[in-house]
């Protein structure tokens, strides 16, 4: 795996690298890669890909208001130190 | 073990709060040296113990888990209490609710001793992946606990705690329990509820119990599992559905992929000694195949990692931590997440980015999915033959600390023979069967999806068989 390539990868993950530190996961993402590539000697034509722990089918539920969800949020909130009326701080984007 | 303890309780041969003052002396004595733990939550467990106390002197019944004292891996909310998962990057959160399995806890009067220390994240074979400080060996100081939920085995394996819970993505339960020489479940996925657990890979993770023995191991999965509203992949598990086994009319099945190449001779060999005891039980013991099991590890390393990625995007520096003062929004993405990461967790992160990106996704991340259904099957078939299977838990004893940090791949391997239950589903139990130059031996039995409970029976003659 190049350095282009790695650096698009952690732009979309959101991770800043120090240049040694790129080096190194390149490297290791290299043979991982390697490894997991034996897959590709199953034949897998016509399997269904099992998207789920089980191989049971989706559950649906009607579509209700959790009062125990609603009331979480708040609680869930102070988790962050830089609230502003009951909304997360951040700098400006534009 | 928990019903010596409540039996010791009801009949006041030991107030509760002795109890527990006696658990934090053991930890004040050996956890200098272990560090199983991360935090622990002295006051509260004791303001409980003597309630506890004043119940049981009030004359008043109390349930078998009232009074024990237990730990938690630090992946799993207490409501007030810090909880890292391990990581630097949630070093100062606190958590704003329990967990459903501490909230049943709680209910039944199990008194919390403390968080114990992970691989960060559940991502690691060792527990040296915590962004705080290594675990060790309670058997060998020199050498790893196993992880990720390193910290929980080695507390209940140094008696530091009754029993412990832990979480399962790969074999984060079965496999330290193994190198720490105690029991670990994993139960079949969905029967005990994620909400509460940080999230590592959803369609893979469990919650199950470390402990002395099964009987405790039982009585813990009974409390903890069950349908919760917060969880839709939850369900309830009935105990009834599931016959009570017996060794005669038993068939256990030796998957030959597990005892091939790779595994270490005395391990094979107690193992074997093991099997042929059960038969000489009146058990029907057969040679089975699983043809994809080695599939299994490089299907996890996609779709583990794929789930990371998505998961732990919710680390954004924003949520769950005090706001660094960067200038502008990117900043404190990248820079967050950047350091507050460590070196595992990022490359996990970055190689599931890469296997679901535009142009990947199908020759990775379909494939695997694809794969994962064939393995699935291949467990699902097999069981129509077989009731059980046994093997063993870890290709290696435990080794020493610093021996694999530096090669990613081979840490993976660790996982080898235990990956294959979370891909399916189903559930898996370490039981120990002995030990050689003073390290634990143990094996593995698997059992279809949702046997859970007679999975545990039949361990429980098991292990009276080894004993």
């Amino acid at each position: 795996m190049d350095f282009k390539e790695i650096d698009h990868l952690l732009e979309l993950a959101r991770i800043e690298l120090s240049s040694q530190e790129k080096e190194k996961i390149a490297l290791d993402l290299g043979k991982i890669l390697d490894y997991v590539r034996q897959l590709q000697e199953l034949d897998t034509n016509n399997v269904e890909p099992m998207t789920g722990g089980t191989l049971l089918e989706n559950i649906c539920r009607e579509d209700n208001v959790n009062k125990e969800k609603q009331d979480l949020s708040k609680e869930l909130k102070k988790s962050a130190s830089n609230l502003k009326d009951d909304s997360f701080k951040i700098p400006p984007i534009f | 073990m928990i019903k010596e303890i409540h039996n010791k309780l009801i009949n006041s041969e030991i107030t509760a709060t002795e109890l527990i003052k006696g658990y934090f002396q053991t930890i004040d004595e050996k956890d200098n040296q272990i560090k199983a733990f991360l935090t622990l939550t002295k006051d509260s467990a004791l303001e409980q113990a003597e309630k506890i106390d004043e119940k049981i002197k009030g004359g008043k019944e109390i349930n078998v888990l009232e009074g024990i004292p237990y730990a938690i891996k630090d992946n799993m909310l207490v409501k007030g209490v810090k909880t890292t998962a391990g990581s630097k990057i949630l070093e100062n959160y606190t958590a704003s609710f329990d967990a459903t399995v501490i909230k049943k806890l709680k209910k039944q009067g199990a008194i919390l001793l403390g968080k114990t220390n992970m691989d960060e994240f559940a991502m690691g074979s060792s527990t040296e992946n915590s962004a705080f400080f290594a675990t060790k060996n309670p058997h060998d100081l020199e050498r790893v606990p196993g992880g990720s939920s390193g910290g929980s085995a080695a507390s209940v394996a140094s008696k530091m705690s009754v029993f412990a819970l832990g979480s399962d993505t790969g074999g984060s339960i079965r496999q330290p329990a193994g190198f720490c020489g105690v029991v670990g479940f994993k139960p079949s996925y969905g029967t005990v509820s994620r909400y509460g657990l940080i999230a590592m890979a959803s369609s893979l993770d469990i919650i199950g119990p470390f402990a002395e023995n099964v009987e405790d191991a039982e009585i813990i999965f009974k409390s903890i599992t069950g349908k919760d509203s917060m969880d839709s992949t939850s369900q309830d598990i009935s105990v009834d559905t599931n016959k009570t086994q017996n060794i005669q009319n038993t068939v256990f099945g030796l998957p030959k992929e597990y005892f091939q190449e790779g595994l270490d001779d005395k391990i094979k060999k107690t193992i074997e000694e093991v099997i042929e005891k059960i038969k000489s039980q009146g058990a029907t013991i057969k040679e089975v195949s699983l043809p994809s099991t080695s599939y299994a590890l490089p299907c996890y390393y996609i779709i583990m990692p794929a789930e990371v990625s998505s998961n732990l995007a919710r680390f954004d520096g924003i949520r769950y931590s005090s706001i660094n003062d960067y200038p502008n929004l990117h900043d404190i993405y990248f820079k967050t997440r950047g350091e507050g990461f460590g070196e595992e967790v990022r490359r996990r992160i970055v190689l599931g980015t890469y296997v679901l990106s535009s142009g990947y996704y199908d020759a990775y991340y379909k494939k695997a999915q694809q794969v994962r259904r064939l393995i699935a099957k291949e467990f699902k078939e097999v069981f129509e033959e077989v009731d059980f299977l046994i093997t063993p838990t870890s290709p290696t004893f435990p080794f020493k600390i610093g021996e694999k940090v530096d090669d990613p791949l081979s840490m993976y391997l660790s996982d080898i023979f235990t990956v294959g239950a979370n891909i399916a589903g189903i559930p898996a139990i370490n039981l120990p069967c002995g030990k050689a130059d003073n390290l634990p031996i143990n094996m593995q039995i698997i059992g279809p999806y949702l046997s859970d409970f007679s999975l545990l029976n039949i361990s429980k003659t098991i292990e009276n068989i080894i004993l």
